[in-house]
């Protein structure tokens, strides 16, 4: 470790250019990140149902579907209806729109005694103005299922224009023109607008400004934070500029391979900051505490005794973050802890490297050197560590039963954790988003797009009569409100012949029905053109995890019994992504968490060369785990995208301070011989260390909880509390634990001396 | 054919050659209509040809009779599923349509004119002889080579186009190709047609209409074609449908 100290400070200036060219470089890539905030496309492609889901887009015209509703006391009114058909030609006309259906265009089968009439129902070239018109128009739309409250509400106050985009469509750029195009329109009616490509351009919009306002205030914080610790311009500017350097070569990284900003990633930026700044905050420690009088020799002496605990206390971190690679079921996930992990990386690697060589080329070192002022007293060891260590050693056993009774609440909390894997909910209650959202299920029976899959003829009267009995058994339930498939097209014409709303028995009814609706724009959101495959259309009104449990495990059920070698059914849609979003949370939650202990249990008990240690050094953390999980479920804050992500990465940062306090035991055990008595001065030196990282970290997560988006800052709220769980775990669980052992081992040896 | 026939042809053609100059674009498009619906009837067949992004192609014939500009029955004879389908087209929009499965008529009404017929990429729109000097305000735009090229303004506004940019051939004055342009101004859709000289008449041999917003194209081949063989009325009503 000495030679390589001697080797970075001999480098110093390869070094701090090579970085300075790379910062250059990456800093010029960064300007290429784009965003995407489709969380759609970051369902795994080997899921049968997010890829049949993804497949549904591309044959059937987009299963990305927006809405918007206009609001007015009644939308049967010819301005109104020309309103309507204004939003309706300016979605139509907008490059990305697949499809539009509305009042204005919505294609109608009208039968009567002298025959059939295909066409829209309203003729939008001549919109229907005088009031008997206008009425006939109401009482018709709310006669027909397929209309009333599925494209009016059933009060007739509102009425919603859906499309769909084409696949292969820019979604976030097209739902902002979308966006912008009609608000330009002008219009005196209440517009909402929603389903998740208007979502996920929101959530992008948030991202951005996020990003915009959240980095500076993290920055200023912990710049304040490292002024009151360091009390030097340098203890302030280097922790920073490597962490802003980590930040840029990260991003930069992400741009170079080819990836995007997810609605995860973009907190990529705060918890580097956070994170990134703490290894050179300890290499700095460690080159203030050294009393060498040659700077140079005090340099690298500094360097060779951080290098290893550095190293370690950022390889945990990194794999507390790399645990979600194996665990996630979300790309997005996936590639969060892959960047964030290179991202901590990079910044031990800087602090190593770049920090010594800095301070060495530059001659960036203390003014003064202070020369001993025996264990500067400060408020801290004054106030809370002395104490602390005087409880400890007079009630072990009451601390480690406070510490009983904690978990088992928390334990008792964690069953109410409850997850969350809707959209809407990313957003604040009162932003327009949210409140679409409310409107879109309490209207129109939700946004959330719904589809059976139909293998088979689909001119063959057997499919069809099971597409008519699967409609009929899906609006049993009281979250569907509208179904559409061709079989009510084909059930619809042969009404139209005179024969009754049935689907025929004879395949050649079928087929010569057919005539009439081939070309019509609606087919090809309905069949695929081999007429091979055909879907049933619908929407699920509730967001519940519950509501749609019950629904797609009820679907399912139905789907089995009722599939055969001619007909293949398949559920997906929304709901059934969520479901499996749903259950992948819990699941990736646990693997990661369990991955991320066992991975850091056997590094911290190789290194510690004592598996016992280890154990001891991982039960602080498991402990704020467990009181995290339990927070979640006291709070009702809910296990979701974001929130998944705080256990591991708990355990990632955490786990430093326990490892602080071991080494520190060691090396003073070592020193003293004297158990009690190395544990004393092991709290009341590193102790120091170890709060001020806590409040430092902590501090910048809890800017999270200005963010925009929900989850993120429940993130933000439960980061901080694991780093207060685990310090404060490791200031007195573990030193209780070590108390405890050490006075049986000395009572077991002393029983040996008898 | 007469000599004379052909020498006062070959004048009046000569004879508008040399005027095309003077000619403003609605006279153009006068003389395109009549090159498109100068004959009193017509028969012949019809095969649509389907072809989608892939290449796929389906097949579809028909027999059409058709008298003056606004009476045509179509009578489908492949494939089998839709052999016997008939349409019988009468003016004011008046639709009949058979479906021998079911051994009925339904008069039918699309009210929507914009909707493609029977799965062509042509729309109903695109489908009636309504003379486009009657739909249309025509502008030359300039002439080209060998065609004119016309822009035309949907009257009244009632139409899915906003304009359509014909190119009209300006030897024989029928048109070369179309081009559809939708209210966003954006093309899409394209007719190009290939004309035959049947007896007196020019005939459109192959239509090739292209949407091009969904990659899909349909041809319309005629063949067989006969003129003027003295359809009457009564061969296009309701009973004569059935049959």
């Amino acid at each position: 470790m000495e030679k390589l100290s001697q080797i970075i400070i001999k480098l110093k200036w390869i070094i701090v250019t090579s970085v300075l060219a790379l910062t250059i470089f990456f800093g010029y890539q960064t300007q290429f990140l784009t965003i995407n905030s489709d969380i759609l496309s970051s369902l795994p492609d080997d899921d049968p149902a997010a890829s049949l889901y993804k497949e549904i887009g591309t044959q059937f015209g987009g299963n990305d579907m927006g809405m918007i509703v206009l609001e007015s006391d009644n939308v049967f009114k010819t301005e109104i209806l020309q309103h309507i058909k204004q939003i309706t030609d300016s979605l139509r006309y907008t490059d990305g729109v697949s499809t539009v259906t509305s009042l204005t265009n919505i294609l109608d089968i009208k039968s009567s005694e002298w025959g059939i009439e295909i066409g829209k129902l309203v003729d939008e070239y001549n919109l229907p103005n005088k009031q008997s018109q206008l009425d006939s128009l109401k009482n018709y739309v709310f006669s027909k299922e397929m209309y009333k409250g599925a494209i009016v509400s059933e009060d007739g106050t509102a009425t919603v224009v859906m499309f769909t985009l084409l696949p292969d469509a820019d979604k976030q750029a097209v739902a902002k023109m979308i966006k912008s195009k009609v608000e330009n329109l002008n219009l005196p009616e209440t517009l909402y607008f929603g389903g998740l490509p208007m979502m996920m351009n929101d959530i992008s919009d948030l991202i951005l400004s996020d990003i915009v306002w959240l980095l500076p205030i993290v920055f200023v914080i912990i710049a304040l934070i490292l002024l009151l610790s360091f009390k030097s311009f340098r203890g302030v500017l280097l922790p920073l500029l490597t962490a802003g350097i980590a930040v840029i070569w990260t991003i930069g990284i992400m741009v170079v391979t080819g990836y995007e900003l997810t609605i995860i990633s973009n907190i990529i930026p705060v918890v580097l900051l956070a994170l990134g700044s703490a290894y050179t905050i300890h290499v700095l420690n460690s080159i203030n505490q050294s009393k060498e009088k040659d700077r140079k020799q005090a340099l690298i002496k500094a360097l060779t005794y951080i290098i290893i605990p550095v190293i370690l206390a950022a390889v945990t971190t990194a794999i507390g973050f790399v645990s979600f690679v194996f665990g996630a079921y979300l790309t997005m996930i996936k590639d969060f802890g892959i960047f964030t992990a290179v991202g901590t990386l990079i910044a031990l690697l800087l602090s190593i490297f770049f920090v010594p060589a800095l301070i060495s080329a530059f001659s960036m070192y203390r003014k003064k050197i202070e020369t001993d002022q025996p264990e500067k007293e400060n408020i801290l060891t004054h106030k809370i560590l002395q104490p602390l260590v005087t409880l400890l050693f007079k009630h072990p056993k009451y601390s480690l039963t406070a510490w009983g009774i904690l978990l088992l609440l928390s334990i008792g909390g964690m069953f109410f954790i409850k997850t969350s894997v809707n959209m809407a909910d990313y957003f604040k209650k009162d932003n327009p988003t949210r409140v679409s959202e409310d409107v879109m299920q309490k209207k129109f029976g939700g946004s959330l797009p719904v589809f059976v899959v139909f293998e088979g003829d689909m001119q063959s009267p057997e499919v069809l009569k099971m597409m008519i009995k699967t409609e009929h058994f899906m609006k049993e339930d009281p979250n569907i409100d509208m179904t559409q498939s061709v079989a009510d097209l084909v059930e619809q014409m042969n009404d139209a012949m005179g024969e009754g709303k049935m689907i025929p028995d004879d395949k050649a009814k079928i087929e010569q029905l057919w005539f009439l609706l081939d070309g019509q724009d609606v087919m090809t959101q309905l069949v695929s053109e081999d007429l091979d495959k055909g879907i049933i259309q619908s929407r699920f009104a509730s967001v519940e995890t519950k509501n749609i449990d019950e629904f797609t495990s009820k679907m399912n059920k139905f789907i089995q019994e009722n599939k055969s070698e001619n007909i293949k059914l398949e559920l997906t849609g929304m709901p059934s992504v969520y479901v499996k979003l749903n259950n992948s949370l819990i699941q990736s939650q646990y693997s990661s968490l369990i991955i991320a202990i066992i991975m850091v249990l056997l590094i911290v008990g190789l290194m510690l060369r004592s598996i016992s240690k280890g154990v001891y050094a991982t039960i602080p953390i498991i402990a704020t785990i467990l009181i995290l999980f339990g927070f979640m479920g006291i709070t009702g804050i809910p296990l979701d995208i974001a929130t998944v992500l705080v256990g591991s990465i708990a355990l990632g940062i955490g786990i430093d301070y326990s490892i602080h306090i071991i080494t520190g035991f060691n090396f003073h055990l070592k020193e003293t011989g004297d158990a009690e008595k190395a544990i004393e001065k092991t709290i009341l030196s590193s102790g120091n260390a170890v709060i001020i990282n806590v409040l430092s970290v902590a501090a910048g997560f809890l800017v999270l909880i200005f963010s925009q988006i929900v989850p993120l800052q429940n993130f933000g709220i439960l980061v901080a509390i694991s780093m207060f769980g685990s310090g404060i775990g490791a200031l007195t669980l573990l030193p209780v634990i070590l108390i405890l052992t050490n006075r049986k081992r000395k009572i077991v040896a002393n029983n040996h001396k008898q | 054919m007469k000599i004379q026939t052909v020498v006062l042809t070959a004048l009046i053609v000569a004879g508008s050659m040399f005027s095309a100059n003077a000619q403003d674009a609605s006279t153009i498009l006068k003389k395109m209509d009549d090159v498109m619906y100068s004959p009193k009837d017509m028969t012949g067949k019809n095969k649509i040809i389907l072809i989608d992004k892939n290449g796929k192609q389906e097949i579809r014939e028909a027999t059409i009779q058709q008298k003056g500009t606004d009476k045509r029955i179509f009578r489908f004879t492949a494939p089998a599923s839709q052999s016997g389908i008939a349409v019988l087209s009468l003016p004011n929009d008046v639709m009949y349509l058979y479906l021998p499965a079911f051994g009925k008529e339904r008069r039918i009404a699309t009210s929507a004119k914009n909707q493609n017929f029977a799965g062509t990429d042509f729309s109903y729109d695109d489908m009636e002889s309504v003379l486009f000097s009657v739909k249309y305000t025509p502008k030359l735009v300039k002439t080209e080579g060998n065609v004119y090229v016309l822009e035309l303004t949907p009257i009244g506004g009632k139409s899915d186009y906003s304009k359509v940019i014909v190119r009209v051939n300006k030897t024989n004055y029928y048109p070369e190709s179309m081009e559809y342009y939708d209210k966003g101004n954006n093309k899409i859709k394209e007719a190009r047609y290939t004309f035959k000289k049947i007896g007196n008449y020019w005939n459109a041999a192959e239509i090739e209409m292209t949407d091009l917003k969904k990659n899909h194209k349909t041809k319309m081949q005629m063949s067989d074609v006969k003129y003027d063989t003295g359809l009457t009325d009564d061969d296009f009503t309701v009973r004569k449908l059935k049959q």
